[in-house]
């Protein structure tokens, strides 16, 4: 091995572990997306709920704020004492750090809904729930959108360091790779999918942001 | 318009698949979110990892139940807090000499057989868990230097480092350093010196630190395939300070009466890796890139998966 460089190396570790990796690369993906659904399921309707209420938008983002002052090593600890080690921790610890940019986008994108169309809504004779989903809801969707992205990216770093509580990914190859004689290719092997699966993930995101947003003639 | 909105509505109920799945028994595509699944507890040694491995597809393979590890656990103490909790109700790789100390708070045992019989027994009486018969294979600690600096000093055995230890840098396993009774402080009082310096690292290191030359001495295990890939000299234990560490799976009792078929595949592993095919292993995974999966699923179809070594 101590012949080839380490792109050559790269290329052989895949070439011997493609399917592993391709394993750990899905439940690395998934790991990341279901803390962000869940995240979404919450944080969204939690979002539109706070964008009238300036109080309690204050206290929520507030909180949502200090979960993410948290690093997310320590948030791994603190969690893995109520839900113990494994892939339910990590799931957790996503979901709790994607809350934030979730909310904030949601409560901003309501927020920035022209008063002056739900005025008109208003004199057409709309109900609440009719503005709520035929006005302020299209109009924020994209910046709605732009939080789940931003929360997905995050949740990929974060999944990757979930290897140290034993819920596999693409971080189990990374810290393997620190244990391996010569590993940088091992790291590379981790790393780079990694990096790769945001771009991607983020690139697919936008795009459905694009496709479901309201044109604008 | 309208349309737009049966598409948000129908994303936000495509995304609540997920949270009705959980409700049931854990989510799709993600081994180990629930209850169903077999977890097995391995350290971030390669050895284990590989072990852990080979358990997981044997079971897999021969009775088809579905497995998850629980990877890079830091010491066989946080593996057995993660089979206390059920976290894990397999613990791929213990030590007798480590669990004797460590978890029992028992007195160092050198007698390996007497080791291993007082671990099954307190392990079966204090947490319900049967300690399985050894791969095979004995893990010990041992201190090694390159060859050249043995051959510069004389070094054979440890209480060879005595007189050069005041000036060695020495780097050693994170756990080893604060263990009670084989720890580095009850090695300082057995063997009467202590070193200038001693770094706690991460295991995997301290062969390429000795190698690099950046320590003089090192802690290391004595199945690493990377003894013999940097051709490392391993100094002999000659007042046997460390007790013997023989190889074992320990599985919660819970487990093995839930699955009743699973002990006789369990037993087809008893005596199936000596030192050699352990190094032999460890050595393609940490040298030749191989993913512990992949050697251990290699060794297993190699060997035929172990079929018609079934006991009673």
């Amino acid at each position: 091995m101590t012949n080839l460089n380490t792109w050559q190396q790269f290329w052989y570790y895949f070439a011997h572990n493609g399917l592993f990796v391709l394993q750990q690369f899905s439940r690395h993906f998934l790991i990341s997306i279901y803390g962000v659904s869940f995240a979404a399921i919450i944080g969204v309707p939690l979002g539109i709920f706070i964008a009238r209420r300036k109080r309690l938008s204050d206290i929520i983002i507030g909180i949502a704020n200090l979960i993410q002052t948290i690093p997310s090593l320590a948030m791994l600890s603190i969690i893995m004492l109520g839900l113990g080690l494994g892939v339910n921790t990590v799931i957790m610890t996503v979901f709790l750090y994607s809350l934030l940019p979730i909310i904030k986008n949601t409560y901003a994108g309501m927020q920035n809904v022209d008063s002056d169309i739900l005025d008109s809504g208003k004199g057409m004779g709309m109900t609440k729930f009719q503005i709520l989903y035929l006005i302020e809801l299209p109009l924020a969707f994209s910046v709605i959108m732009g939080g789940i992205r931003n929360a997905l990216v995050i949740a990929i770093g974060i999944t990757a360091i979930g290897a140290f509580v034993g819920a596999g990914g693409l971080g189990d190859i990374i810290i393997r790779g620190t244990n391996a004689t010569n590993g940088g290719a091992i790291i590379l092997a981790g790393a780079l999918p990694t990096a790769l699966m945001t771009i991607i993930s983020d690139f697919v995101l936008g795009f459905v942001q694009r496709k479901l947003s309201p044109k604008t003639n | 318009m309208p349309r737009i909105i049966k598409k948000i509505i129908l994303l936000f109920f495509l995304s609540f698949c997920p949270l009705l799945s959980l409700s049931g028994c854990g989510l799709p595509g993600v081994s180990g979110s629930d209850n169903s699944t077999i977890k097995i507890a391995s350290q971030s040694s390669t050895e284990s990892q590989i072990i852990a491995n080979i358990v997981a597809q044997l079971i897999e393979h021969e009775l088809g139940y579905k497995t998850s590890l629980v990877n890079n656990l830091g010491s066989s103490t946080v593996a057995h807090q993660a089979m206390l909790r059920h976290d894990a109700d397999i613990s791929a790789t213990r030590y007798t000499g480590t669990d004797l100390t460590g978890i029992l708070q028992l007195n160092n045992i050198k007698n390996p057989q007497k080791a291993t019989r007082i671990v099954k027994k307190e392990f079966k009486e204090r947490y319900h868990q049967t300690w399985f018969p050894s791969y095979g294979f004995a893990d010990t600690y041992a201190f090694m230097t390159t060859q050249d600096f043995a051959k510069k000093y004389h070094l054979n055995t440890i209480s060879d480092l005595q007189k050069i230890a005041s000036n060695l840098k020495a780097g050693v396993d994170t756990s080893w350093m604060n263990r009670k009774g084989d720890g580095y402080k009850d090695f300082t009082k057995y063997y009467n010196f202590s070193f200038a310096k001693v770094y706690p690292m991460q295991i995997g290191l301290v062969y390429d630190a000795v190698e690099a030359g950046k320590m003089q001495t090192v802690l290391g295990y004595s199945t690493d395939g990377r003894i013999k890939s940097y051709n490392l000299k391993v100094l002999r234990d000659d007042k046997r300070f460390f007790p013997p560490y023989n190889c074992s799976m320990v599985v919660n009792d819970s487990l093995l009466k839930k699955y009743p078929k699973l002990a006789p595949i369990l037993h087809r592993l008893d005596g199936k890796i000596n030192l050699k095919t352990m190094q032999t292993l460890n050595y393609e995974v940490d040298n030749n890139l191989l993913e512990p999966s992949v050697a251990a699923k290699q060794f297993l179809e190699k060997n035929n998966y172990f079929k018609g070594d079934d006991r009673k």
